[in-house]
């Protein structure tokens, strides 16, 4: 008896046009990232720029009703006046700061640029931020991002020409040096995502929730506040949990250092 | 216009937000239903490459910064194979 063959046999033939199509395009794309690795980046932020403007205005009120956006700003006036008030007694103590600082020949004259931040964690992943302004503002990846008040948060990544990412210090796998506590313990912070950091610390370290953490270098702003301790009587060390005084979840503005000279924080 | 392209214009709509907004835990499923329903849909491949364009691939990442082109790649190679192999 003849059976007739329901398909043809031969691994070449079971090769479908789609599969070449898809290795292909891989093998493309992967040379243009090769030998061009912005390209896709300005391409796909030349698209999404749109969108995310959109959208950062939708959540700055751009839509909201005329009454509303009176109110919203007869709020901020009010506000705006107390934060008058204390911001002047901050001034004070800054330029105190700055003056004993230029006595000593270490005042900061770091130019810094404002930045609109367009996507944020956490759904972008890896904790980075993406940033309005680019080499159109002399950015470059070793320039400095700080959160409102002046708080390091991250350092510039990559960069096309109108657009940048950030990537936070708190990225998870990075390392750095800091000093925990009242007694200025020095630890390294490893980067846990979210905008969290971990340190180790010896048991016993007299460090308490609320304790800032600072970056060894003449920036006097905290480089974090810490959440929590773990310890464990069973282990000579302790862990200590911290985060930037800032919720980097609610960033909407930063501020970037375009000298491009430091890469710790 | 047939059914097919309607769900695809309707499915890169809706991959593409959320590319934008990095939301590819919702473009993963979606483009999952739209490669099986609708013939050659290299738009997967395309949203793999955008997303890791703007959120990922610098140096600190490694090979995790082309984890959506990398998974898009695979994924359309495997649906291709798939759609071969029940569909015969």
């Amino acid at each position: 008896m003849t059976y007739l063959r329901t398909h043809s046999r031969g691994i070449g033939r079971n090769i479908s046009i789609a599969t070449v199509v898809v290795v292909v395009i891989a093998i493309l794309a992967a040379a243009v990232r090769f030998f061009a690795p912005q390209a896709f980046l300005g391409l796909f932020n030349g698209v999404a720029k749109p969108f995310w403007r959109a959208e950062f205005a939708v959540d700055a009120g751009a839509l909201s009703s005329p009454e509303q956006l009176v109110l919203d700003n007869e709020d901020l006036k009010r506000k705006l006046d107390e934060a008058d008030v204390r911001l002047a007694s901050i001034q004070y103590i800054e330029k105190e700061n700055e003056e004993l600082k230029a006595l000593f020949g270490r005042a900061s004259t770091t130019p810094k640029v404002l930045a609109a931040v367009l996507s944020r964690p956490p759904y972008s992943a890896y904790d980075i931020i993406i940033l309005d302004i680019g080499a159109d503002y002399g950015l470059s990846t070793t320039s400095k991002v700080y959160a409102a008040g002046g708080i390091p948060i991250g350092r510039i990544a990559e960069i096309s020409r109108d657009a940048s990412k950030a990537i936070l210090f708190s990225s998870p796998g990075q390392r750095y040096e800091v000093l925990i506590g009242s007694g200025n313990l020095p630890a390294t912070a490893v980067g846990r995502g979210g905008g969290q950091y971990e340190a180790q610390l010896p048991r016993g370290a007299n460090v308490a929730e609320g304790d800032f953490v600072d970056a060894p270098s003449l920036d006097s702003k905290p480089f974090g506040v810490v959440k929590a301790v773990k310890s464990d009587s069973s282990e000579p060390f302790e862990t200590v949990f911290f985060a930037p005084p800032v919720n980097i979840y609610g960033l909407r503005w930063v501020l970037v250092d375009v000298s491009g000279k430091h890469l710790n924080p | 216009m047939n059914k097919n392209t309607a769900y695809r214009i309707v499915a890169d709509i809706a991959v593409l937000i959320c590319i934008i907004h990095g939301w590819w835990f919702i473009a993963l499923p979606i483009s999952l239903l739209a490669s099986w329903l609708c013939p050659y849909y290299i738009e997967i491949i395309i949203a793999g490459l955008a997303y890791d364009a703007m959120f990922g691939s610098f140096p600190e990442t490694g090979l995790w910064g082309y984890a959506g082109t990398i998974s898009s790649i695979m994924i359309a190679l495997f649906i291709a194979g798939a759609k071969r192999v029940v569909r015969k």
